[in-house]
């Protein structure tokens, strides 16, 4: 395996966290406060290029490979500190862009992948429902064929970019009766009669990224606007997780790494009992096990993305990677406020923040319970 | 023994051992249907693409790894050796 960069790569990832630190992160602590999309720096992220990485420059994106896209996105996650507008950009690039791209006709792509990578729609994805979250392949919503348009009945919640979304993939099923096979992916734009975004749902962290609830009354959808073939959804919906597993938490290494730096100075700053706290042992470990956990999740991070590049399934990989990243992001922000002692509780010390965003890192793309339950059986358990 | 031959007997023995445990060997025939009937959920075809993909140095497309393709024995040998 070979992580080294090559220049081109370093200069691009630098130019990345310059601008991410120059660029993004004024007036976040009210929009966090607010719970409030920085659209402003949704569009500079995509006139950077960032919404079209990993996409193929004849449909507007930039092409670049799978470890190229992590480390692009980890440099973004260092100088951005608004998680949930990288959050929101994630979602819009594994949950949309990515089958849009290996599912999507012709047609599909040329239609809506240049627009995507552009900025100028925002891309949501409605799979869960109040009644299958883990279990995702219950789900109720219906689809049903009526000539040359489905109908789609149900709702939708927790649905990424909700409030903001101009094009969202709605998973439904044909057929309830053949289960997982009878589920579809379909493209609903903002606009098409019968959809409805219910109220916006105010989470713990990441309260940048806009999430709602999506109610589908008799909804028309153009049958050219099916993603992949009647009963494909399953396929399309383990694709997208894959990618999202694989890539979602790059950013969030980069995250760590700052947490990690900006923790080292505290310690050598803050001066207590006559020297600096990180000359006290029990502080100093907590700052080695930040670092070794940034180090695992990095590693994991590559990892996947090279044996990606390669063409290599990484069912087994992407799964580890997301819970090792998500598990270490957690600790890396428990650690950052232990360090920091009463400061780090302040809301000023944008070091809670944090720790709310990376909770929500468990949780979102299978939570880590999942994750454990689909290593294990991979590994023949 | 064919190519063919070869590799159905190969993934019929995996399919056996990971997703039908105890059962008759000659009840799996080439057309028994995997996708259809459950026996092949979700997770279950994530063992098995990365089955084919490592037993036979393969790549399968996403896109493959469908109800079209990997329903029967015969479709998934059919892929198979479609990218040999």
């Amino acid at each position: 395996m070979d992580f080294a960069w090559s220049e081109e790569q370093t200069q691009f990832r630098e130019s990345v966290k310059k601008f991410a630190l120059e660029e993004l992160n004024d007036g976040l602590r009210e929009r966090d406060k607010r719970s409030e999309f920085n659209l402003e720096g949704w569009r500079k992220c995509a006139d950077f290029g960032i919404h079209g990485l990993p996409i193929p420059i004849e449909h507007g994106g930039l092409g670049a490979d799978p470890l190229t896209t992590v480390g692009v996105l980890e440099s973004l996650g260092y100088g951005c500190k608004d998680n949930g507008l990288v959050f929101s950009i994630n979602a819009h690039m594994w949950t949309l862009e990515v089958p849009l791209l290996d599912f999507g006709s012709k047609e599909q792509k040329q239609r809506y992948l240049p627009r995507l990578c552009n900025g100028s729609l925002v891309g949501g994805n409605a799979m869960t429902e109040p009644g299958s979250g883990s279990d995702a392949y219950s789900l109720q919503t219906t689809a049903e064929r009526r000539g040359d348009r489905y109908v789609l009945n149900g709702s939708k919640t927790f649905v990424s970019n909700g409030g903001v979304g101009d094009l969202i993939i709605v998973y439904a099923t044909l057929d309830r009766s053949i289960g997982p096979n009878g589920i579809c992916g379909f493209l609903v734009e903002r606009d098409y009669p019968g959809l409805q975004v219910g109220r916006a749902l105010e989470k713990m962290g990441l309260r940048t990224s806009p999430m709602a609830e999506v109610f589908l009354e008799n909804c028309e959808v153009p049958v050219e606007n099916r993603l992949g073939r009647e009963g494909n959804g399953k396929n399309l919906f383990t694709h997208s997780m894959n990618w999202e597993r694989a890539c979602i938490l790059a950013s969030a290494v980069g995250a760590m790494q700052r947490l990690l730096e900006t923790s080292i100075r505290y310690a050598k700053d803050r001066k207590q009992f006559g020297q600096s706290i990180g000359k006290f042992q029990l502080v100093a470990t907590k700052l080695v096990d930040m670092k070794m956990r940034v180090d695992q999740a990095r590693a994991a991070l590559y990892q996947t993305a090279w044996l990606q590049g390669k063409g290599k399934s990484i069912f087994l990989e992407a799964a580890l990677a997301k819970l090792t990243i998500s598990e270490n992001w957690v600790r890396c922000a428990e650690d950052a406020i232990q360090i920091r002692g009463g400061y780090g509780y302040m809301v000023e010390s944008e070091v809670e923040r944090e720790l709310r965003d990376a909770l929500g890192s468990r949780l979102y793309s299978g939570t880590s319970e999942i994750q454990r339950v689909l290593i294990a059986s991979l590994l023949g358990l | 023994m064919t190519h063919e031959s070869s590799a159905m007997s190969i993934v019929k023995e995996f399919i056996l051992d990971e997703f039908l445990p105890g059962e008759e060997p000659s009840r799996l025939t080439p057309t028994t249907a995997l996708v259809s009937t459950g026996i092949l959920d979700s997770l279950a075809t994530l063992k098995l693409v990365t089955f084919l993909e490592q037993t036979f140095d393969i790549q399968v497309k996403a896109h493959e790894a469908d109800e079209e393709h990997l329903n029967t024995l015969h479709t998934i040998c059919e892929l198979v050796d479609s990218k040999r």
